[in-house]
């Protein structure tokens, strides 16, 4: 009980962070405006197959940039005082949490943007919107966790990059699956959605249990 | 002496795996048959090479079938011996084949006691104009295959497209089992690191995941040999191979992790904690990943799987003990990279 209203204080603080530092976020906004409009520029005709790769392209070099500052905007002295103040692992879930609402959020925008410029491609929704809600997850709980290993070393960024991209892989590989079919085809038979979510939630919850058994050992200095 | 009974245990196995693997020869095959396609009511002479057959020594003894199932076979009528590796067999085809199928597939089934019982599937392949199973006759029972010689030899399974190259199972499926226990060794350490803070298991953690892609790279690199000869290409962006070659970029970066960090504590610290979750990343991308799509590999996209007749009871010989070898061998590798390691901390400590 103690731990969910420490994630709710917490969430709340990176709201408030966020809302107060608005280059971050429109910063990252504008990212994927951009990346949606070079690959707009240099394919100009998207094929269904071809726009569900890019799509998830984009999505991954978004989020990564998006989530890399997670443990990074803060300078330490100021997280030592998070951990005194709350439990370490509620700093780690709402900052899992934060991030899947971003990375969420960051989704649906790429996915406005690349249908004006390219076409709406989705022909079925309700898998399409269950890889994006599961993939913004599975997104999150991933790169905050490689951020948190990231930020114990000097140059965070390029070893962010290194670390989650190979890491991601079964994730992003299972979720380009899920959402191929749900954009070259209307039928829905031609999608074993429970074959593709269990295997998204299974990995996610792995990850997960990783991630919340290992961080006790990596947030003390 | 003693204490080091598991290196000389595993250098002994793998020096069994190494000559029983390259030196027992394959099972007598049939590697080619012409022609492949007759008419029903055909007389037609099936010229059969073999493969490591001896045919003149069997002569006179020989007898061959045109096999549709288990109750239905057609006998060859005569058997002219050309010589070792070269048969003829003269069949005369009925006008009706016991089956409904249009295209009828049969396997040709050739026994002798000197080579003992050999087949080839899916021999020949019969068109018939009208379908009518009731008037197939006589003919496809009245030599049934019975008293074949299927002695046991110390040999391996021939098969069509491996051929030789079976004997690679000796060590590129060992390499990955292998592996995996390697890197298991590592999650151990790295765990024990976490408990203890013992900077030795962060030397021993590091030094079982050099072992494990140094093993991960010899898998790929056996298996890429091994695509040339069957699959035709040494790389075919088959599933395996993609999601092998990540997790070797896992391993790698632990390494690039390492190298980020001054202060040998964080280091280690860090280090364990990335290992154990690159491990728990692992598991979907060797386990989950690729049964979610179609492979080349035995096992997946219809293909049979490891086992069953590609691995029989004499490849299990020699195939079981190459696991337990290479496993030995890689522990005595990682347990020599972690000495030298503990020197090179020791020297630089002094210096």
């Amino acid at each position: 009980m103690q731990l969910i209203r420490e994630i709710g204080f917490l969430l709340q603080k990176e709201f408030t962070l966020e809302w107060r530092q608005k280059y971050a976020i429109s910063g990252i906004l504008l990212y994927v405006l951009s990346t949606v409009y070079i690959v707009y520029s240099s394919f100009t005709k998207l094929e269904p197959a071809i726009w569900n790769i890019q799509f998830w392209v984009i999505i991954l070099f978004a989020s990564v940039s998006a989530v890399v500052k997670s443990f990074q905007q803060e300078s330490g002295q100021r997280q030592l005082y998070y951990y005194s103040l709350a439990n370490p692992l509620a700093v780690l879930l709402s900052k899992m949490l934060y991030n899947t609402l971003l990375l969420l959020f960051l989704s649906i925008l790429a996915y406005l943007a690349l249908s004006l410029v390219a076409g709406n491609q989705v022909q079925q929704a309700r898998p399409f919107a269950l890889a994006l809600l599961l993939g913004s997850l599975g997104f999150s709980i991933t790169f905050t966790f490689v951020s948190a290993i990231a930020s114990k070393a000097s140059n965070s960024a390029t070893l962010m990059a290194i670390l989650s991209f190979p890491l991601i892989i079964p994730v992003l590989m299972t979720l380009i699956k899920m959402t191929a079919a749900a954009v070259t085809t209307a039928n829905p038979a031609a999608i074993d959605l429970r074959e593709d979510l269990l295997t998204l939630v299974a990995i996610d919850l792995l990850l997960l249990g990783a991630a919340l058994a290992l961080f006790p050992f990596l947030w003390r200095d | 002496m003693l204490k080091h009974w598991w290196k000389i245990l595993g250098v002994a196995i793998l020096f069994y795996v190494f000559v029983a693997g390259l030196l027992v020869p394959l099972k007598t095959g049939i590697s080619a048959v012409s022609p492949q396609k007759v008419a029903p009511g055909e007389s037609f002479t099936l010229e059969v090479t073999g493969y490591n057959s001896r045919y003149t020594q069997a002569q006179g003894q020989i007898r061959a079938w045109l096999k549709q199932d288990e109750a239905h076979a057609l006998a060859a009528g005569s058997v002219t011996v050309l010589d070792d590796r070269r048969l003829q067999l003269a069949f005369a085809m009925p006008e009706y084949l016991p089956s409904d199928k249009k295209v009828q597939v049969l396997t040709l089934l050739i026994d002798d006691p000197v080579d003992g019982a050999h087949v080839l599937p899916s021999a020949m392949f019969v068109t018939q104009d009208s379908i009518a199973p009731g008037l197939a006759g006589s003919a496809w029972t009245a030599h049934p295959v019975e008293g074949l010689h299927e002695e046991w030899t110390m040999s391996y399974p021939f098969r069509n497209i491996l051929q030789e190259t079976i004997r690679n199972a000796y060590f590129h499926i060992p390499m990955w089992f292998a592996m995996i226990f390697i890197f298991i060794g590592a999650v151990i350490s790295s765990v024990r690191y976490l408990r203890k803070f013992d900077p030795q298991d962060d030397l021993k953690a590091a030094a079982f995941t050099r072992v494990g892609i140094l093993y991960g790279i010899m898998g790929l690199v056996t298996g890429a040999i091994w695509a040339k000869n069957t699959w035709g290409a040494y790389w075919s962006g088959d599933i395996k191979q993609n999601m092998t070659a990540i997790a070797l970029l896992i391993y790698l970066a632990y390494f690039v992790l390492r190298n980020a960090f001054e202060d040998p504590d964080k280091k280690a610290r860090v280090a364990a904690v990335y290992n154990l979750f690159s491990f728990a990343a692992l598991i979907p991308l060797i386990y989950v990943v690729p049964r979610l799509y179609d492979s080349l590999h035995p096992g997946s996209g219809g293909n049979p799987a490891l086992g069953g007749e590609d691995l029989d009871n004499t490849m299990r010989l020699v195939f079981y003990p190459a696991i337990i070898g290479w496993t030995l061998l890689g522990l005595w590798i990682a347990q020599l990279l972690y000495r030298a390691d503990r020197l090179r901390d020791r020297l630089w400590m002094n210096a």
